[in-house]
């Protein structure tokens, strides 16, 4: 069965990366990034952590793979980030947030609606630790090299 | 070398308008005009992006200054088009292109059809309905189902693209298709649950390029930009979240 996820998982990236018009020479890395976040998000939670957590794991995997992957192709990182992060979406919790509230079992929606945007939020917040952390490094060669120059 | 100010300025706005109609983002979209500006010869370049517009000014070696804006009306995605340009102002920087190559290139790259076909992005959009679908465990019917609810969904975004729909209408009206093939399906046959069709259905309409867009903005210190994707990203999900509800509200 996990064979079957893990192709559906590779198949899903590569749609995500047809349908933004993604250039078509890079649907199979990119595929590799979005199997990749999959995997260590499904593992983390075989692991006993919550969806928050294997969530935000996943989206800093995908972060720190794209922008790797993007300097070494010089292409924009975003190409790899997008695909990549689509088969962490919770649409099954937001699904439930909207069954329970339709159904006004409030109390259970607002829970679920929680859960929901919480992780939606590790997502990104993942991305933007990984895409802080590039900049940084990026600034600290930037800054390293004028010095340099200034030095000589 | 002669290139005049007014030249600059036009192969730079093209290219960053290019650039903000594809989808990029606002950090790259000013480096890139700033550099390729610059490499045409302009001595001071000044850009500012905002998510709706361009506006460019570029001060040349004798002193004369050129500002010019561009507005931009529709958005689409196309990360193609973003490293074409990407590349094109790299091999401008590093002058192994000269200007006329550089400005016929843009131009082709503006009008060029690249990507995938109406069929061909269905099937995609179906692959990852149906992918969504088979990492909910559902069972195959269902798969399929959500295979071709997910094609729905990209069929109206063919027909609203074409009728240039107002924002946000596209989400609302796949939103409310899926939910419609959800219930439609379970009716007519029981064994068949909804959820993993809608939840594989509104996978294709998850605002992907502004939530990443929004985060990178904000990080780069573009926070007008982040702020306004930011936004985009949260009223798409709630147009999405609204027509499905809609529809659930009547089968309940």
């Amino acid at each position: 069965m996990l064979i079957v996820k893990i192709i559906a998982v590779l198949l899903i990236s590569a749609s995500v990366g047809i349908l933004y018009r993604i250039p078509r020479k890079l649907l199979l890395y990119v595929s590799f990034v979005g199997m990749m976040a999959w995997l260590i998000m499904y593992t983390t939670m075989i692991f006993g952590a919550n969806g928050i957590l294997a969530d935000f794991l996943a989206s800093v995997a995908v972060g720190v793979i794209a922008e790797i992957l993007a300097r070494i192709l010089r292409k924009p990182a975003t190409i790899f980030i997008i695909p990549g992060f689509i088969p962490l979406v919770p649409g099954g919790d937001a699904y439930m947030t909207m069954l329970y509230m339709v159904e006004g079992n409030y109390v259970y929606g607002v829970a679920k609606g929680m859960q929901t945007i919480l992780t939606a939020g590790a997502i990104a917040f993942g991305i933007f630790v990984s895409s802080t952390l590039f900049r940084l490094i990026k600034n600290y060669n930037l800054e390293s090299c004028s010095t340099d120059v200034r030095k000589s | 070398m002669t290139i005049s100010l007014e030249q600059m300025v036009s192969l730079a706005a093209l290219a960053g308008e290019v650039m903000l109609k594809n989808g990029a983002e606002t950090y790259r979209i000013e480096e890139t005009m700033d550099h390729m500006a610059e490499a045409c010869g302009a001595s001071t370049v000044e850009s500012f992006v905002i998510p709706t517009g361009v506006f460019l000014t570029v001060t040349d070696e004798l002193g004369h200054t050129l500002t010019v804006m561009r507005r931009v009306r529709e958005r689409t995605i196309n990360l193609d088009r973003i490293s074409k340009v990407n590349e094109l102002s790299r091999s401008l920087v590093a002058q192994r292109m000269g200007y006329e190559d550089a400005k016929g290139i843009l131009t082709s790259i503006s009008k060029e059809r690249t990507g995938f076909s109406l069929l061909p992005s269905m099937v995609a959009s179906g692959v990852i309905g149906g992918g969504t679908a088979v990492l909910q465990n559902a069972l195959f019917f269902e798969i399929v189902a959500a295979f071709a609810a997910a094609m729905v969904v990209r069929y109206i975004a063919h027909i609203v693209s074409k009728l240039h729909g107002i924002q946000f209408s596209f989400e609302f009206l796949g939103g409310m298709a899926v939910a419609l093939c959800g219930v439609l399906l379970h009716s007519i046959w029981p064994h068949l649950r909804p959820d993993a069709v809608i939840i594989g259905g509104i996978m294709p309409l998850v605002p992907g390029v502004a939530i990443t867009n929004a985060i990178r903005d904000v990080i780069a210190g573009d926070l007008l930009s982040g702020l306004s994707r930011g936004l985009e990203a949260a009223l798409t999900a709630a147009a999405v979240a609204m027509g499905v509800v809609i529809i659930l509200a009547f089968k309940v």
